[in-house]
């Protein structure tokens, strides 16, 4: 029996109809009058006008508006699509929807079937994912920025956040080292906390994500922000080509519904999904190459000697000292390294290959995505950072849309490959004159005087000193939702993390001195950590026609658990240098540190969104917290947030009187958020181990943590946006712009105490409060948008402020000297420079009278203050599209001031130390004016140098524009594609840093580091083909 | 509209099935991590009271970057670097030695020992809080425990104020108070150290104990009551109480049962009969920290071999002297034509890795005792006669094969006889000469002179260090030593 018949006798006399799309039987209640008796229909006197609204694949679209036009009634469509309003034959309906295209129908007969709703492609009405829910552009309160993730995928780089530098209003990037696995900082509207953590909340498809590593081995990597025992970055065990978006929360409407843990902004990341249709494999081929960004100037061999040999004369020394090899005639004058050139020279290969399969039909959707990637380092060696991560998403609605279930998960193992130092101070501060790296038998040169003493340290031999990082990363969560009637939705996320890492780093012998190895231990530094967490988060949706408009409430519950475990283990005297990576051969094994610490935190929130006919949006976001952190006093807390806008450009006097302007929404929220970000166990006092490699009379010991506040309460920012979005020219230009207000207060301070306390105090609560303003904006053109040919362009800006607005008895708390009510808490005091003595050739700085002075006092001459923060930053994008062409570029531009390399490293001349070639214009006979002092070997003149690097001549323009990334692609003609079975074929390039402008002087103004890798610039070729 | 109450009535359902998941307080109720344990218990339980004070001896004794280089070899190399006894290598880039070895210390110099030194006062602070207040440990325990702490606390106090002129005088654990905590003058501080050396010598016993606070042992590495009187002699002298002191030394010097003068090979070794206290090493692998920083191994000097004993002190000692032979030794580096010599500290002598344990860091012994008990009787003018300050000048140049002082009689030369046996006989050890120099006044022109050859020239301020510049920051009460 044909499906047909069967399905005809079965819904025969049911209030059900079916209907057969594709392959698909598609049950609905029947929604005609076709059941009921003619006569019935002549008694209703004026009968409602329904439908049904589905989108291009057929799915039912809940929520939707029908308004009768020229009127103020509308109905909104349930959540099987359909709807019923009292209007007559001849009426026009208004239908709109978030994302969709909305459409005009003239009613003809009183059922008007299948209308289906196209996607708006307009920028204003692409899906944004926000704490629990998605909306759009067009209708959000609050201050929110997307980056899709092609933008991200633009950009060849191993952590996500790399991706959104210069892209964001609000949020400031920076990378600590060009390493791979580098810690970075990232700031949403600048520094809220003086003491505690500014990291923002990390969201991955729903579940929360740490923004930190535990204590770890891999110092290299640098920090990310303040936290100085933790190194290197949790996001980069977050696979890019597996992003969807990413979304940058900022303001309290945005946030508040995160409550404590989202006072420094939320980052949620999306990752992709399944599409229904025919299954489709894209794979994406891409190799790259890297180099240093920028050398510094450094003095030559020549200029070299010229410094070495003056302070010498100058010191009245006859001349070279037995360890001054490098002008006493064992180490050739003659000879000259660039070793920048030599050490940080080489090319970092950088392989991304990528596949993923997706596709499904309307009720199921999968995808499965695969990545490898290796990044090598510009280090002479095999160093390299390998990842490989799995992605998979799958969607299943059933066949009434009532039940949905989504399991998603993010897998990756990382291996990276390191040196345990940056070569880079080694590149910087060699003398150029250093020996050859080899002997002519090809082992290392250590350069040895008669007496076999090595006369210096071949930087080669770090390199025998490696880290190892295994780190496995899986993110992973299931959301079920089941709808309990029509708008009622019951759904749950259960997400799961873990991240286990293991680290070994090995000092072979090999790497010593040769005649120091009879004195050197072989060890090895061993680190396992593993972060795990749970959540559950069950949540009520509850959409609900409510007087002329749709009111969508969520509530819910947070049940989250963290446990953090670690081990760091060393070992000592092993007897090969092929054994240090078991532990087991180790001769004595130590435990360095341990970790143990569990997060619990519970929260409910909740959120109602009430929009008037689209033109009127109200949100309140609230939510109760309580957090481990925080002891019995005080661990229960509540924020909450109101926001409204108003898209004035639906009022009809804007319609008429201001037809170019296609958009016009202002904007306005005010709310509370907090940060529990002070580490675990604060309130609690705790004793812990001290131990030595050889216990004290048989025993190890303990010693206090630190002084427990049992007090700790949250610190609480309040924040205050005032937005205006505006279309133009049917939002042929879209312009954003906010003012944020956010002020911090109930500061948990970390105080830092003078010795004389002599321990750690656990955060104390401080009424001082820290305020960041920032003035953010964003504008978008289509400057051209023809059929093969297309120009957009857009401009980020964002000029932040920061001040300490009121800090009560400032000038009796021990943060007295650091800080200033009324500037920046990101400040330096430090003396002013009044340049070198003619007469004795030494740097000097100005006391309080501004009278020159050698022995300044800190604080009282420390007159001048710095601000570290950036005055504004942004970036400036462009893309082009001709015919199968596409090229896109973006600059980052910042302006700021920052720590220089001007004085060069301790005391130019008195040891074998390069200089930058700043150093040159120094002082050698009276009555010169010269920005340098006279090199000398003396040690007392590295006390006017220190004054020198106290003071503003450190400190100096760090601004810079750069480059930050350029992609070009091309698409094959498709007669080429299809004849080679292909959807599509593109070859690409793309380039990352590829040209920095700036006046600073040091290595990298990004950084701010001279002694630290620079982030580099890549170049790349790629493929990708769709099947 | 039935509907509508019907849903109503499902949400308002719903939103109690969501409140009960919230709310309870066993969501957010974390214990104590497995890592630590928890203070409340610390000072009721033996064991963990015992550990608190052992962490405090590892920190002391442990060199290295973990702990921070504190009371082992290092406090007592820095103040030597200061003082008139050592050369520091052309060849050492090391800006902290040459800082110290200059007397060119900034506000900024590293290291600062003051840095070092309250973080342990903090803990024995704590230690003598929760002792005092224990009500479950073994009394004896909790007797010798408090004793040991308040000792250390004295210990401590001792060289703060020997090196860095008045200091806060930090007592409790109050960090409120702790934190805005103005200096004391060096007087006040030194009232305190007497009157806990007192009560240190009360709660100790005169037998040294081990690992459990209460076992008679042969190490010497927990302090006893003769500890505190050794220090309290020393302090005594420092402080002019000439009677005192003597008395104190006195006590030790006669109790011949316990200590005694010995060979001047094994005046270092792991309890011999001179020490009277002792920190054992636990770095593995290695003796002490003085061993490892002055002997120079035969690839010669560098950073980690810095110095070489000064031709000002070398000139000291008098012909003859044994501890020029048994307590110097000499490097010779024929790299350089004519070879050069440089005479180093061998008074701890075991400096390669791996070798087995045989010296221990000797933070006080009989010597000095005997040096104390002269200087004092000198003061006193009891100079001549069995039981004259000659006759202890006398045993300990005995000890090193040197002819006995005759025909001195006045306390000026007596003095003087004094400060210049303490040279030869303490040099290397424990910062005596940069103290020696303070207190007996000579510092300026002995430091003149030294300065000079060192290439530099001297303040008079310099006597006392810096304090740090990030203390300065922290709390403005204090206020920077004159001079920097």
């Amino acid at each position: 029996m044909p499906v047909e018949e069967v399905l005809m006798l079965c819904f025969k006399n049911q209030a059900l109809s079916y209907e057969i799309e594709n392959n698909t039987v598609i049950i609905s209640r029947k929604t005609t009058a076709e059941g009921l008796s003619p006569r019935l229909v002549l008694d209703v006197a004026a009968p409602p006008i329904t439908g049904v609204i589905r989108d291009a694949d057929g799915k039912p679209l809940s929520g939707v508006n029908v308004v009768i036009k020229g009127t103020k009634i509308g109905v909104v469509t349930n959540a099987d699509g359909t709807f019923s309003i009292d209007a007559k034959p001849g009426d026009k309906l208004v239908i709109s929807n978030i994302g969709y295209i909305a459409q005009e129908i003239t009613i003809s007969n009183q059922n008007l079937g299948l209308i289906s709703l196209t996607v708006n492609t307009s920028l204003l009405d692409e899906v944004q994912y926000i704490a629990y829910g998605t909306t759009t552009q067009r209708l959000n309160v609050g201050n929110v920025t997307i980056v899709s993730g092609k933008d991200i995928q633009k950009q060849p780089v191993g952590n996500p956040l790399l991706a959104l530098e210069g892209r964001v209003p609000g949020l400031f990037i920076t990378q600590t080292t060009g390493l791979p696995g580098s810690g970075l900082s990232a700031l949403i509207q600048g520094q809220n906390s003086i003491g505690k953590g500014n990291d923002p909340f990390y969201v991955i498809d729903g579940v929360p994500y740490i923004s930190q590593l535990l204590p770890n081995v891999g110092k290299m990597l640098g920090n990310s922000g303040k936290n100085l025992s933790q190194s290197g970055n949790p996001l980069s065990f977050i696979n890019p080509s597996d992003i969807e978006s990413v979304t940058i929360l900022k303001d309290a409407n945005a946030t508040a519904i995160y409550g404590s843990r989202a006072a420094n902004g939320a980052i949620l990341i999306t990752t992709k999904k399944g599409k229904s249709g025919r299954t489709k494999t894209d794979i994406n081929l891409q190799q790259g190459w890297g180099k240093l960004t920028r050398n510094l100037r450094l003095l030559n061999t020549q200029e070299y000697l010229i410094m070495r040999h003056e302070a010498k004369r100058n010191a009245g020394l006859s001349g070279a000292s037995p360890s001054d090899y490098d002008i006493n005639g064992l180490w050739d004058t003659a000879r000259y390294t660039d070793w920048q050139k030599v050490l940080l020279g080489g090319t970092a290969q950088y392989t991304n290959l990528n596949a993923t399969v997706s596709g499904g039909n309307t009720n199921t959707q999968f995808m499965i995505g695969a990545t490898y990637q290796r990044e090598t380092t510009v280090f002479p060696g095999q160093f390299a950072d390998k990842k490989g991560a799995v992605h998979f998403s799958i969607n299943n609605v059933s066949s009434n849309q009532k039940f949905r279930i989504q399991l998603t998960g993010n897998y990756m193992i990382d291996n990276n490959l390191l040196p345990t130092n940056d070569l880079t101070s080694s590149a910087m501060t060699l003398a150029p004159n250093a020996p050859p790296l080899y002997n002519a038998d090809g082992s290392l040169n250590w350069m040895p005087n008669s007496s076999g003493t090595s006369t210096w340290t071949n930087p080669l031999s770090y390199l025998y000193n490696h880290y190892t990082n295994i780190t496995t990363n899986l993110v992973t969560n299931a959301l079920v939702s089941y709808q309990i009637f029509p708008g009622l939705t019951l759904r749950s996320n259960f997400g799961y993390t873990n991240l286990q890492s293991n680290e070994i780093a090995t000092y072979p012998l090999l790497s010593s001195s040769p005649e120091n190895r009879p004195n050197t231990d072989r060890h090895g530094d061993y680190g396992s950590n593993n972060i795990n967490s749970w959540l559950v988060e069950p949540q009520l949706n509850y959409t609900q026609p409510v007087w002329k408009g749709k009111l969508e409430t969520i509530v819910g519950t947070t049940i989250q658990k963290n446990n953090s475990k670690g081990q760091q283990l060393y070992g000592v005297g092993y007897n090969s240098d092929q054994v240090i990576s078991d532990i087991r051969s180790a001769s004595t094994i130590g435990v360095s540190s341990s970790t143990d610490a569990t997060y619990k935190y519970n929260a409910l929130f909740g959120r109602f969104n009430y929009n008037l006919l689209d033109k009127y949006i109200f949100e309140i976001n609230a939510r109760r917290d309580g957090s481990s952190r925080f002891g019995v006093e005080n661990q229960f807390h509540n924020f909450g947030s109101v926001g409204m806008a108003w898209i004035f450009s639906q009022e009809t006097f804007m319609v008429e009187k201001v037809p170019f302007i296609s958009f016009g929404k202002l904007k306005a929220s005010y709310g509370t958020t907090g940060s529990d970000q002070i580490g675990d166990y604060q309130y609690l006092n705790l004793y812990s181990p001290v131990t030595a490699g050889v216990p004290y009379d048989g025993n190890q010991g303990l010693a206090p943590n630190g002084i427990p506040n049992p007090y700790l309460q949250w610190e609480e920012t309040k924040k205050m946006n005032l937005g205006v979005d505006l279309g133009i020219f049917k939002d042929r230009i879209l312009l954003n712009v906010n003012y944020s207000l956010n002020r911090s207060s109930n500061q948990l301070l970390n105080f830092s105490f003078p010795s004389t306390v002599g321990s750690n105090v656990s955060a104390q609560n401080f009424p001082a409060t820290v305020q960041n303003s920032s003035f953010e904006g964003y504008i978008h053109g289509d400057l051209v948008k023809r059929k093969n040919f297309t120009w957009s362009t857009s401009i980020n800006l964002t000029v932040p402020k920061n001040k300490l607005a009121a800090f009560p008895n400032l000038s009796t708390s021990n943060y007295a000297n650091t800080l200033i009510v009324g500037k920046s808490i990101s400040i330096f005091r430090v003396y002013h420079f009044l340049g070198v003595d003619e007469a004795t050739g030494l740097y000097q700085v100005a006391d309080a009278e501004g009278k020159s002075t050698m022995t300044p006092r800190f604080p009282d001459d420390a007159t001048v203050v710095i601000n570290s923060l950036p005055s504004f930053y942004g970036g400036f994008e462009n893309n082009f599209q001709l015919k199968k062409f596409q090229l896109n570029f973006l600059f980052q531009f910042v302006k700021r001031i920052g720590p220089n390399y001007w004085l060069g490293t301790f005391t130019p001349g008195r040891a074998r130390y390069n200089q930058p070639s700043y150093v040159s214009d120094r002082w050698q006979n009276t009555g010169d004016k010269v920005s340098h002092q006279k090199f000398d070997p003396n040690f007392s003149f590295f006390g006017p140098w220190s004054n020198a690097s106290g003071s503003d001549v450190a400190y100096s323009d760090a601004s810079f524009i750069r480059l930050k990334n350029i992609s070009l692609s091309w698409q094959l003609p498709d007669n080429v594609t299809k004849k080679a079975h292909f959807q599509f074929i593109q070859f690409y390039f793309q380039g990352q840093n590829l040209l920095t402008i700036s006046q600073y002087k040091g290595l990298d103004p990004e950084t701010l580091s001279s002694l630290s890798l620079p982030p580099l610039r890549m170049y790349t070729m790629g493929l990708k083909l769709g099947l | 509209m039935v509907n509508t109450y019907q849903n109503i009535r499902h949400v308002l359902i719903f939103m109690f099935l969501i409140a009960t998941f919230w709310g309870c307080k066993k969501l957010v109720e974390v214990d104590a991590p497995i890592t630590s344990t928890n203070g409340e218990n610390v000072y009721e339980n033996d064991a963990t009271a015992i550990a608190v004070l052992n962490g405090v001896y590892i920190k002391m004794s442990s060199f290295g970057p973990t702990y921070g280089n504190y009371m082992n070899g290092f406090m007592s190399f820095y103040a030597e670097l200061s003082a008139d006894n050592l050369t520091l290598y052309d060849g050492v880039s090391n800006p902290s030695y040459s800082a110290y070895y200059m007397n060119n210390l900034q506000s900024s110099s590293s290291p600062n020992i003051w840095l070092n030194t309250y973080p342990v006062i903090f803990v024995l602070n704590s230690a003598i809080e929760g002792l005092s207040n224990s009500k479950y440990l073994t009394p004896a325990v909790r007797q010798q425990l408090l004793g040991e702490a308040i000792f250390l606390r004295a210990f401590n106090y001792f060289y703060l104020i020997n090196l860095y002129g008045d200091v806060p005088l930090v007592l409790t654990s109050d960090y409120k108070n702790n934190a805005i905590i103005a200096k004391s003058s060096k007087q006040d501080v030194y009232k305190q150290i007497v009157s806990d050396l007192d009560a240190a010598k009360k709660l100790l016993t005169s037998s040294y104990v081990g690992g459990d606070a209460k076992t008679i042992t042969s190490e010497k590495t927990r302090p006893n009551s003769w500890a505190a009187a050794a220090l309290l002699a020393r302090v005594y002298l420092y402080t002019g109480d000439w009677i005192n002191a003597e008395k104190q030394a006195d006590s030790i010097i006669m109790n011949a049962g316990i200590f005694s003068l010995v060979d001047l090979d094994e005046a270092f070794f792991r309890n011999n009969s001179e020490a009277i206290w002792q920190l054992q090493p636990v770095n593995v692998g290695w003796n002490t920290q003085n061993a490892i920083l002055y002997v120079i191994p035969s690839t010669g000097l560098n950073n980690d071999h810095p110095v070489y004993l000064s031709n000002n002190l070398l000139n000291s000692f008098e012909l003859g002297d044994n501890r020029l032979t048994h307590w110097v030794n000499v490097y010779t580096d024929t790299t350089v034509v004519p070879s050069k010599n440089y005479f180093y500290s061998f008074k701890y002598k075991s400096a390669s890795l791996d070798a087995p344990v045989t010296e221990y860091e000797t933070l006080l012994r009989l010597g000095e005792q005997y040096l104390i008990r002269a200087e004092a009787k000198a003061q006193q003018e009891k100079i001549s006669g069995a039981t004259g300050a000659i006759a202890d000048l006398d045993a300990i140049r005995t000890r090193a094969k040197l002819l006995g002082y005759n025909g001195l009689t006045d306390k000026a030369s007596v003095l003087s006889a004094i400060l210049h046996e303490r040279q030869v006989e303490l040099f290397t050890e424990m910062g005596h000469r940069w103290l020696d120099l303070k207190r007996s006044g000579y510092i300026n022109s002995v430091m003149g002179s030294a300065c000079a050859e060192k290439g530099g020239s001297w303040n008079n301020n310099w006597q006392w260090y810096p304090l740090a510049q990030s203390e300065l920051k922290l709390n403005n009460k204090l206020v920077q030593n004159e001079g920097y």
